[in-house]
């Protein structure tokens, strides 16, 4: 696959972008290697978009705040030099942490601020009825915040690894196209159409169009929703500002194609949930991309052997027990195995694959998450 | 167990949701036909339920007793605005117009408030055929974002034919003989925080919870002298016996916290098999049947 790639941003910076559909643990997976990284030195800083209760307190993370917050290092990264013991004198210097957790409407109150070219203009927006009942509605709004957001982290030259957290979605482009389809929207032939018939002489509308208005009003008063005046004018508002989100998003576009961005897709060995992330894959690929690898969660420990009962010692009836759970846990074992062996079929021979064992718990503190990540320090090199 | 006209089975992603609505919706079915609504999605459980793609939008399992309803936002927006628009031809215009994608696009909650109408209409078949409608919640948005669906669209709405049907759809939900939820859970950390949430959720609607299903609890193999033993005797062994014994104890805390929280618990167990077909969703229904059987 030939991804067209091309350097953007900061020389030698790494952007980390997590992949993949809900439930399968991206958030604990960039928190992971966001840990490692800084552990290892660098510089992170982290983007979660809806974390649980858990990383929330591991992370530092104040769910009421939009901003980044560092995290305390200090203790973990002793303790992480008193476990790999190296040359006297050499101790590991950690970077530092920084995270965030999205709030999209936020962002998108912070974008409308800086773009609008009037303080009018700025209002009219803020307290358009439906900008304000917009939060994730319009057209992938959380997706496109999302990569909002990155640009701003990536403006500040002292990060060195940036770890991206994505919303989930079932296809690459709810992600990736997020920034075209809004301003598709902004950009529409909808403005016409909502507009005054002078307007629609000027653009010599064909007869469909107003055919169409017709009916948007008719279904307008019919449902009792009066939504037409109100979108007209969030989409007026928003003409003067398009030249400065079309080149945000244009940018936004380039760095996820850039060879800086690592692109990790996250599911979990299960058959049914191995077919959804194959098919975000084809998505991927679609928009000419190819994953830089895939890191399966959740997988089931491997095995002990059986043969070793025979001479355990243990009653019978006992070992007979033993060897059922055995026996039920190499099935689910085998069951995540065809998932696996799918995953593997489909993917390019050298993407990398990873695997991150069913964990008794799932990490909840820096510690914990330290060593998630250790399992994961090849993405940061890849 | 008093049952609703119509079960929505929800839960957090990966807990087996889809997996225990074709097991309910079979459960059913041994009573009264039964018609599960699901999101199309290759490999989902409703298919393993009837072993074959689903060839229309409606059709019967292979014994003719649950029939399969694919729920799609497309086609639920197509189905409601012929319902309030009086011309085919124009409703046709209508939908075919980018600027009526975009409009219907903004309204908050019109998707999930459209599925909500299209369930009050399955129950109300549902009763009118005394039969049973199971519903499988959309994996994405959770339960709160659906439930608030109808007041946010009574904001926007304040008066038309949109304000009615949420209304309507609102009445639904508060109505125990025609709706009722059920969450499903993994016996995993965390589980029962997010389980309590949901509940909360639906009774601030007021709306009925069925019953919590706690899924994947292995049967009990060991007692504490036995994992004693295994311990000392097979050390490489504990693990896998410990990880088992975990889950069991989990599972029994979650159903303590939620008889407490007043709520019904059924426990089904975890399908120990190398794939996960009919077989499993059979024997999970028949578990489900008797459950529900109890007085």
């Amino acid at each position: 696959m030939s991804a067209k790639r091309g350097r953007s941003g900061a020389p030698g910076r790494r952007l980390v972008v997590c992949l993949g559909l809900g439930g399968v643990g991206k958030t604990t997976i960039g928190a992971a290697l966001g840990v490692a990284a800084a552990l290892g030195g660098a510089n992170v800083d982290m983007m979660t978009i809806d974390p649980a209760a858990r990383l929330l307190d591991a992370l530092n993370l104040d769910p009421t705040s939009a901003d980044l917050r560092e995290v305390d290092l200090g203790k973990l990264a002793r303790s992480e030099n008193d476990d790999e013991p190296r040359a006297r004198g050499q101790t590991l210097r950690p970077g530092r942490l920084r995270a965030l957790k999205l709030d999209a409407k936020h962002t998108f109150d912070e974008l409308v601020k800086r773009y609008a070219p009037s303080a009018q203009a700025r209002d009219a927006i803020l307290e358009n009825r439906i900008y304000r009942g917009l939060s994730a509605a319009l057209a992938g709004v959380a997706h496109y915040m999302a990569i909002e957001r990155v640009l701003e982290l990536c403006a500040d030259p002292t990060a060195s690894v940036i770890v991206l957290d994505t919303p989930p979605a079932a296809a690459a482009l709810d992600f990736l196209d997020a920034p075209n389809r809004l301003l598709d929207l902004l950009n529409s032939r909808a403005i016409g159409l909502l507009g005054s018939p002078r307007t629609f002489a000027r653009r010599g509308l064909r007869m469909v169009d107003l055919v169409a208005r017709a009916v948007l009003r008719a279904f307008d008063r019919l449902t009792g929703l009066h939504l037409l005046g109100d979108v007209q004018t969030f989409i007026t508002s928003f003409a003067g500002m398009y030249g400065g989100f079309a080149e945000r998003a244009e940018r936004g576009r380039n760095l996820v194609r850039s060879t800086e961005a690592t692109l990790v897709v996250v599911t979990t060995p299960t058959l049914e949930r191995v077919q959804e992330a194959l098919e975000f894959i084809q998505s991927l690929r679609k928009s000419g991309l190819e994953p830089s690898a895939v890191v399966v969660n959740r997988v089931t420990k491997e095995l002990p052997g059986v043969r070793e009962l025979e001479r355990s010692g243990l009653p019978e009836p006992l070992r007979r027990k033993v060897e059922q759970n055995h026996a039920e846990y190499a099935a689910l074992r085998s069951r995540e195995g065809q998932g696996l062996a799918l995953l593997r079929r489909e993917l390019h021979a050298k993407t990398p694959l990873l695997f991150v064992t069913n964990l008794e718990s799932e990490p909840s503190t820096l510690a914990e998450l330290a060593l998630l990540g250790r399992a994961l320090r090849l993405l940061l090199h890849a | 167990m008093k049952l609703p006209r119509l079960i929505l089975v929800t839960g957090k992603g990966g807990t087996g949701k889809s997996t225990v609505a074709a097991a309910l919706a079979l459960a059913l079915s041994h009573r009264r036909p039964a018609t599960l609504a699901y999101q199309e999605r290759p490999h989902s459980a409703a298919q393993i339920l009837v072993g074959a793609q689903p060839r229309a939008d409606t059709h019967g399992t292979p014994d003719g007793k649950v029939s399969l309803v694919a729920l799609d936002w497309r086609r639920e927006l197509e189905n409601f605005i012929e319902r309030i628009v009086p011309f085919k031809a124009l409703a046709h215009r209508m939908l075919e117009s980018r600027t009526f994608s975009y409009v219907s696009a903004a309204v908050p909650g019109l998707q999930a408030f459209l599925l909500l109408e299209r369930m009050r209409v399955l129950a109300g078949n549902a009763a009118l055929l005394d039969e049973f409608s199971v519903v499988d919640a959309p994996a994405t948005g959770n339960a709160l974002e659906l439930l608030d669906a109808p007041a946010g669209i009574m904001t926007v709405a304040p008066l038309g034919t949109l304000n009615r049907m949420a209304s309507q759809v609102h009445e639904f939900l508060r109505d125990p003989a025609r709706f009722g939820a059920v969450l499903v859970l993994k016996p995993e950390e965390f589980a029962l925080r997010e389980t309590t949430e949901g509940l909360q959720a639906f009774e601030r609607i007021g709306a009925r919870v069925t019953a919590a299903v706690i899924n994947c609890v292995p049967d009990r193999l060991f007692d504490a002298h036995e994992l004693k033993a295994i311990r000392r005797s097979v050390p490489e062994h504990a693990a896998l016996a410990e990880h088992r014994q975990q889950m069991i104890s989990r599972a029994l805390a979650a159903r303590r916290q939620l008889r407490r929280l007043g709520l019904e618990v059924i426990e089904l167990p975890m399908i120990f098999a190398r794939t996960l077909g009919h077989a499993a969703v059979a024997a999970l229904a028949e578990r489900l049947e008797r459950e529900l059987s109890r007085p």
